[in-house]
């Protein structure tokens, strides 16, 4: 009796009910990893001719330097010793001159073999390797397959009871990638959504079901450590910089994932 | 009555050789059980004091004098002391270096006003690309910080607790340190030689 009552009041009340019902959506977290820059950019060409102006301009304002000073006393040194004005000293003639101290100073300098800013993973474009692109950001990709087809996203996981969004990221980030990966959250908020809905063929028509899902993106810094794909079910992975990344991604994902990274120009 | 006779027998029990307050009073007396009800002050061990020194007015004088004097001293010395501050050595021109001022002047060239003009220009040519990269940057945070508030108003539609979890500090950030990128790549494997310490700063 009660039952055949509220089903009538259900009818009765359908369009208001309807409107006033909250849609329900799936809550997801996606982890947003990147490796910040190793090296510095190279100067643009403005900058590069204002820092030019600037070490002039020092220069013409300064005063000499120890070396300086040093450096023309060791010539009129050596002139007075052409002219023969003065005896030979021997134990003068032995001192190391200034020329001498920088010619070894220039030489350490050049003999020490620095790392090369260009790197291995440069040149053979390896897009799995952290050594690329130094001086860029780089963003963690994964492949996953949505609905019928496979897409390049970031990695992301279902959120479940009692955990809080920031814990999913960490939750997926250690499922996706294995332990080994050290990364450091930036914060208890995320830093975008996307909110998508399921295409109609694939929602679910039970009361309960989703329409579709609210991506939220933390923000992670890559620490230490590599990813252990060769345990995983995660075989597909790649670190791409952010030309790379806008191209590989999927549109509409690209446009809110564009939101909140930072600019390189 | 039966209050204050209750005080005063409490006050004066102390003076009594058996308990008053009990009522089974006996008349049996024994300092030979515990609690000992004799009791004896203890000991001082004091003795007559001594007679006092007359001293002369004048020595007294003399000696408060002289402690008078001895603390203005202290009090100049720390008075000096406090007006040194400790010199900060790398604010300070080295003498010599004042001293050799007129020879370490550098002789220059004057500049021709072609470099002058190029100078300037380049100088606006640097606020403007300066402003402009500000202006990005300030268009830059202003999306960020939206997308942050479009993300934590949708977490906010769905719950509250989750809301409340993602707006709380992390406290694991603070304070936060960052190592900024360096010119050229950390050498892999690379053994820094250790280098000798030498502490040349003096002691103030």
């Amino acid at each position: 009796m009660n039952l055949v009552q509220m089903r009538i009041r259900s009818c009765l009340y359908s369009t208001s009910v309807k409107a006033v019902r909250k849609q329900k959506w799936d809550l997801m977290s996606a982890v947003c990893l990147e490796r910040k820059p190793v090296i510095s950019r190279e100067l643009n060409d403005i900058e590069r001719r204002f820092s030019r102006i600037l070490a002039e301009t020092e220069l013409e304002t300064s005063h000499k330097s120890d070396h300086e000073v040093r450096f023309e006393q060791d010539m009129l040194q050596a002139e007075l010793l052409k002219s023969k004005s003065v005896d030979l000293d021997i134990d003068m003639a032995l001192q190391q001159t200034a020329q001498d101290f920088e010619d070894a100073a220039v030489e350490e300098y050049n003999s020490f073999p620095f790392e090369s800013r260009l790197t291995e993973a440069d040149r053979t474009h390896d897009l799995q390797s952290l050594e690329r692109k130094l001086d860029r950001h780089l963003l963690l990709l994964v492949q996953e397959k949505q609905w019928d087809q496979k897409v390049w996203i970031m990695p992301q996981g279902l959120r479940m009871d009692g955990e809080t969004m920031l814990q999913t990221a960490e939750r997926v980030l250690k499922e996706e990638c294995g332990a080994d990966l050290m990364v450091s959250f930036y914060g208890n908020a995320p830093c975008g959504v996307y909110k998508y809905k399921y295409p109609k063929r694939f929602v679910g028509h039970g009361e309960n079901a989703s329409v579709g899902a609210k991506i939220f993106f933390f923000k992670a810094q890559y620490i230490a450590g590599h990813l252990e794909h060769n345990k995983l079910k995660r075989k597909e992975f790649k670190w791409l910089g952010r030309e790379e990344l806008m191209a590989s991604l999927p549109e509409e994902y690209c446009r809110n994932v564009s939101q909140f990274l930072i600019d390189e120009e | 009555m039966a209050i204050i006779r209750a005080g005063l027998t409490s006050a004066l029990s102390r003076l009594c050789v058996s308990d008053v307050t009990s009522n089974n009073t006996s008349r049996l007396i024994s300092t030979g059980i515990s609690p000992l009800f004799f009791k004896a002050t203890t000991c001082l061990y004091a003795e007559p004091l001594k007679k006092k020194k007359r001293i002369d007015p004048a020595i007294i004088k003399q000696r408060e004098e002289r402690k008078k004097k001895r603390l203005e001293k202290q009090i100049r010395r720390l008075e000096r002391h406090a007006r040194q501050l400790k010199p900060i050595d790398e604010l300070e021109v080295p003498f010599e270096f004042i001293d050799e001022k007129k020879e370490r002047i550098r002789e220059a060239p004057a500049l021709t006003p072609e470099t002058l003009e190029e100078r300037a220009l380049l100088y606006k040519e640097w606020a403007r690309y300066k402003r402009k990269q500000n202006m990005n940057n300030m268009q830059m945070i202003d999306r960020l910080v939206f997308a942050q508030q479009k993300a934590l108003d949708e977490l906010r539609q769905e719950s509250e607790e989750l809301y409340q979890a993602a707006i709380q500090i992390n406290p694991t950030q603070l304070p936060f340190t960052v190592r900024g990128p360096v010119r050229t790549p950390p050498i892999k494997g690379y053994d820094s030689p250790d280098g000798e310490y030498l502490d040349v700063s003096k002691k103030w």
